[in-house]
Order: structure tokens, then C-alpha cells, then sequence
């Protein structure tokens, strides 16, 4: 079981960074960016907005999956945990630098996310905490 | 932060936590169904649709916002939907805002803004 949960948590931490970095390229790849049907046709006519959607769909089942044995908070916490994920990903492929006020805002992040896992980590019947899978978070 | 990266960012926020509203409010009407047929509930609302529709428009949003900041930075300026998800969930849903999720919600807070300002 210890190894379902860790396998799980790995999962979707992966699918979530494969699918920001796929943004992210999608993103390069139409730039420059401008409001009109020229980019977006820049964005879809690019292999790597489909890497997205994969992503997303792989978070989601193994979220759905995840949720149905996993306690909520830790859950919570691991598909916001990304975050750390996402950020040295960054630095390995596109040369992010890693400035003092982010590590700092970074780990304030993070601790107020463990914050919130702490909070709904009682095994209440019905939590009503909705996870959220999107990029954006 | 240039003059549209923060709209973008804003926009992101609000699109973003209007969807997640949308979708709370779908699962929350169909409640009281099971199954598959609380999904075909679900699918019968508007609500959901409305969620989908915001979503999609979120899509385009993020990925102009990532054209405009280092993707390290995004995510992390991104945290700062759940602040708003939680406010949103309290006035709407009338959801607990307890003391460990306030604390959660001001650490996310002030990081967002030493990122973004740093």
C-alpha cells in the first residue's frame, strides 16, 4: 500500500510537470505572443501543446485513482507540490535562475501549502476540498 | 512584472477561480445522486459548462502568461489561486476558514508577493 501511494504521488507529480513544461515550449515555440488566430494556430500546429494535454489527462486519472485511498491533505499537498518540480525542471531546461526572493517566496509557498494539507488532513467523511489540476497552480 | 503580465496574471486568477466556483457548484447541485448518475447530473448543469467554457479560456491565458515570464516564476505566481479559491469557497460555499488554513493562505500570499515583486 506504501508503495501504491508513493508510485501514485510520483505519477502526479510527473504528469503535472511534464504538462507545464510542454506549456512552456508550446509557449516558445508561438512566440511572439500576440491576441490574435495567428498564434494560436502557432500554438496548436506544435507537437508539444499536446504534451499538455497528456499531461492533464494522465494528472487527472491518477488523481481520481489517488483519491479514492489516499487521505485528502497529502494528496492536496503533492498536486500542489509541483511547484518545486516545475521550478527545478526550469533551471535543468530553460535556464530559470534561481534568485534569492524566489527560494524565499518559494518555500513560503510551500510551507503554507503543508499548512493547508495539515488542515485537511483529519479523516473527515466528505471533505470538501475540490483538488485543483489545473496548470495554474 | 511589465503592465500585461500582471493583467495576464489577474485574469488568470479571476478565470481560474470563477471555474473552479463553476465546477463546485455542479458537483454540489448533483450532490445527492451517485455514480454515473451523478455525472450525467452534473453534465445536465450549466455549471459545468460554464466551468469547461472558463477553463478553456484559462488555457490560452496561461499560455500567454508563460510567454511572458520564466515558467518557475509562473507556477509559483500561480499559488496565488488557491488564496483566492479559499476566500471565494468561504463567501460562497460558506467553507471554514480555520486557523491552520488562514495561516496557509497568508504564507502563500506573502510568497506570491516577494516572488512576484523580488
Amino acid at each position: 500500500m506504501k508503495r501504491f501511494y508513493i508510485l501514485g504521488f510520483l505519477s502526479l507529480i510527473f504528469f503535472d510537470t511534464l504538462a507545464q513544461v510542454s506549456f512552456k515550449y508550446a509557449s516558445i515555440h508561438a512566440e511572439p505572443l500576440a491576441m490574435d488566430v495567428a498564434w494560436l494556430v502557432r500554438v496548436f500546429g506544435h507537437p508539444w501543446i499536446y504534451g499538455a494535454f497528456v499531461g492533464y489527462i494522465g494528472a487527472f486519472f491518477t488523481w481520481m485513482t489517488l483519491m479514492k485511498h489516499a487521505p485528502i491533505g497529502p494528496a492536496f499537498a503533492a498536486s500542489y507540490l509541483e511547484l518545486i518540480s516545475v521550478t527545478l525542471v526550469s533551471v535543468w531546461l530553460f535556464n530559470d535562475t534561481l534568485t534569492i526572493p524566489k527560494v524565499i517566496g518559494g518555500l513560503l509557498i510551500v510551507a503554507g501549502i503543508l499548512c493547508l494539507a495539515r488542515q485537511e488532513s483529519p479523516e473527515k467523511k466528505g471533505a470538501t476540498w475540490q483538488p485543483n489540476l489545473d496548470e495554474s497552480a | 512584472m511589465s503592465q500585461l503580465t500582471f493583467i495576464l496574471w489577474i485574469l488568470n486568477v479571476i478565470v481560474d477561480t470563477s471555474g473552479q466556483l463553476a465546477f463546485k457548484a455542479a458537483a454540489t447541485n448533483s450532490a445527492e445522486f451517485s455514480g454515473m448518475a451523478h455525472w450525467r447530473h452534473m453534465l445536465a448543469r450549466h455549471w459545468f459548462w460554464i466551468g469547461i467554457g472558463l477553463y478553456v479560456i484559462e488555457f490560452v491565458l496561461w499560455l500567454a502568461f508563460l510567454s511572458l515570464v520564466p515558467l518557475s516564476v509562473a507556477v509559483m505566481l500561480g499559488s496565488f489561486n488557491i488564496v483566492v479559491i479559499m476566500i471565494a469557497g468561504r463567501l460562497w460555499f460558506k467553507e471554514s476558514l480555520t486557523k491552520w488554513r488562514l495561516i496557509g493562505i497568508l504564507l502563500i500570499a506573502l510568497g506570491t508577493v516577494v516572488v512576484g515583486f523580488g
